[in-house]
């Protein structure tokens, strides 16, 4: 059968560039946002994604990582109890001001974490041989785009809430959201913490399982047992979503982004349903003489869906080429964005959408392909 | 004269007006006709008495206000939309005044297009579109698309894309009122041996006078109604062999 919908595409591609190009930038719009965000609030959680632990275990009603408590050190016990528990770790979280480097001063977030060969904290941001350096007293490791913002160069120094430390070394993947991420052991961390009330308590314990698919399970088990003082567990996977969340949404980049997503789909919407319109007004009388030899509304209609779902299969196309270059050249940037599975389908689920509903709303203007229009 | 049982297109008291704000104007008032089989019909008349009307309304496009009218005795008025456009798919064609052929479309193409929706097999909608074209004489154009055609050419494709569904009723409404006097001539001509050669009941409307002599049976319309009912001689056409659907 001849395609109508695919020869009328090809032939007056002009007429449907307008289209393409709409629902592609709109695909490549939400697409970079996604990511950026993904990207951006992802690093809030940068200390759970970045370690290998399974379990996470803070003080009760912690809504973001950045916003815990000490809890008792003696949780670990507890933890050690569990079969299913294969090693478990103190994470220390300390609010500092740096100075030095002519900075006039930065607020930094340490991370006091250990420095062992096999330490569950920063596992995937840091290399054995590059944690092993923070044994050094007063090391500290930050990440390679913070440096210029810190005023330091790897070897330099300077000073966090007044103590002296020593830049050992740089990685990529520690950048923080609201500050800058500075790595130490948790000796150098205890000794930078001025706030008596920690005494030394860690701020986190994060465990390892012999099996993570027992996580969830594990995590539940845990949340039933009572004694040690007030403690809270949950999955690694749950908290880094709880911290991304928290920060989407305490900080309205949530609501914005929603926003900029309906903005987008609207005027996508209107610019596709348009262009098709336009095409189909163009071919009016054709239409309607089909209409007259008895092809019914119904399958002119579908002529019409079916050009909308190329335009938009072509605007996602162009959308995903483009995308993936600049999300490639961000990487390069250090420009923090994230692309996963799930965001990605939504993206191609509502590029999809907008061009089902910019045909549905292009199809009104068949209503005029009344072949008795034909007659003279 | 052809005396078949059922006339191909029965009209009985048609009327149809059209509203124009307050403005009433009755364009048919009563009209009773009956075109026979197998035979090119043409109705002349001059412009704006109500022959396009006519033509749509025997044609299934347009319902009538008020009489009866049936198609190869089957009555049309009570018919929903959707049963008509299966009527007119299964046994009309239709040749326009313009042309009306998608430009994205080779000559090809516009006449296979509508078979598809007749549920045809691939073959068979190629071999009929190919007989068609080649009945129009298009063989060497069936590729072109229509920026590349000549009007006369463009017509004829129009004409092939009725032809090829093999309709019984074959309506034409000044087909030959954008063409120039020797390609109306060759339109008028080919409609006339579609008639002959297959059988169709071919219908058509001008007010072009040229037309006259190349009909079967000529009908004369003003205002509305018929004035005068005539037979060619047949000098002109040989009589046809029989195989009236
Ligand atoms: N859809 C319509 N709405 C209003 N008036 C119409 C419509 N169609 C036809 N008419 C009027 O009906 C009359 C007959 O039209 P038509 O049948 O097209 O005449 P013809 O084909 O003989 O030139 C004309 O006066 C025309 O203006
Ligand atoms: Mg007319």
């Amino acid at each position: 059968m001849v395609s109508l919908a695919r020869k009328t595409l090809l032939y007056e591609w002009r007429r449907f560039l307008p289209a393409v190009l709409a629902v592609g930038f709109a695909g490549l719009l939400q697409l970079l946002q996604a990511a950026l965000v993904l990207g951006i609030f992802g690093g809030a959680a940068v200390y759970i994604t970045g370690s290998s632990a399974d379990l996470w275990v803070g003080y009760p009603g912690t809504q973001s990582v950045d916003q815990g408590r000490a809890i008792s050190p003696d949780v670990a016990s507890l933890l050690y109890m569990n079969p299913e528990v294969e090693r478990v770790e103190p994470f220390l979280w300390v609010d500092g001001d740096w100075r030095g480097g002519g900075t006039g001063g930065v607020s930094v977030f340490v991370s006091g974490i250990d420095p062992g060969p096999n330490g569950l904290m920063f596992a995937h941001a840091l290399a054995p041989n590059l944690r092993a350096r923070l044994r050094e007293p007063d090391a500290v490791i930050v990440d390679r785009a913070d440096l210029s913002k810190l005023g330091v160069g790897i070897g330099g120094s300077a000073s966090i809430n007044g103590h002296r430390v020593l830049v050992v070394g740089v990685a990529s993947g520690l950048r923080a959201l609201g500050g800058v991420n500075v790595v130490a052991s948790l000796d150098t961390a205890r000794r930078l913490d001025n706030d008596p009330s920690d005494a030394g308590r860690p701020t986190y314990l994060v465990a390892r399982l012999h099996d993570p698919a027992q996580a969830a399970k594990v995590a539940q088990t845990l949340n039933g047992n009572h004694g040690f003082g007030p403690y809270r567990v949950w999955t690694a996977q749950r908290f880094a979503r709880r911290t991304m969340l928290f920060w989407l949404f305490d900080t309205g980049a949530g609501a914005g982004v929603l926003f900029l997503a309906g903005i987008v789909f609207l005027v996508g919407a209107v610019i596709t349903s348009q262009a098709l319109a336009a095409a189909v007004v163009g071919s009016i009388r054709e239409y309607a003489t089909l209409n007259a030899l008895g092809v019914g509304v119904r399958a002119l209609r579908w002529v019409i869906l079916e050009e909308a779902l190329w335009v938009g299969a072509l605007g996602l196309g162009g959308a995903a080429l483009l995308g993936g270059v600049l999300i490639a050249l961000a990487r390069r940037e250090d420009v923090p964005v994230v692309l996963n599975a799930p965001v990605t389908l939504a993206c191609v689920i509502l590029v999809l959408a907008l061009a089902l509903v910019s045909g549905l709303g292009s199809m009104r203007s068949l209503r005029r392909a009344d072949p008795a229009t034909l007659l003279r | 004269m052809n005396v078949s049982a059922t006339p191909a297109l029965e009209a009985r008291d048609v009327h149809k007006s059209f509203r124009a704000g307050r403005i009433v104007s009755t364009v048919l008032d009563g009209l009773s006709l009956s075109v026979d089989a197998g035979e090119l019909t043409l109705i002349c008349g001059p412009s704006g008495c109500g022959k396009s009307t006519l033509l749509s309304i025997l044609s299934g496009l347009q319902p009538a206000d008020a009489g009866q009218v049936s198609a190869l005795g089957q009555p049309l008025d009570g018919l929903d939309k959707r049963a008509l456009e299966r009527f007119r798919l299964l046994h009309t064609g239709f040749v326009f005044q313009g042309f009306n052929l998608f430009p994205a479309l080779t000559a090809y193409e516009q006449v296979a297009l509508p078979l598809g929706y007749l549920g045809l097999k691939r073959d068979t909608a190629r071999e009929r579109a190919e007989a068609a074209l080649i009945e129009v004489g298009l063989q060497s154009r069936m590729h072109l698309r229509p920026a590349e055609l000549s009007g006369g050419e463009k017509q004829r494709v129009a004409i092939a894309r009725a032809l090829a569904k093999e309709p019984a009723l074959l309506f034409a409404d000044e087909p030959t009122s954008s063409l120039d006097a020797a390609n109306g001539q060759m339109v008028i001509d080919m409609l006339h041996r579609i008639a002959r050669h297959h059988g169709t009941t071919v219908l058509c409307v001008s007010h072009d006078p040229r037309l006259i002599g190349h009909a079967d049976r000529l009908l004369t319309m003003e205002d509305g109604r018929i004035l005068e009912d005539r037979r060619t001689p047949p000098k002109v056409v040989a009589k046809p062999t029989g195989t009236s659907r």
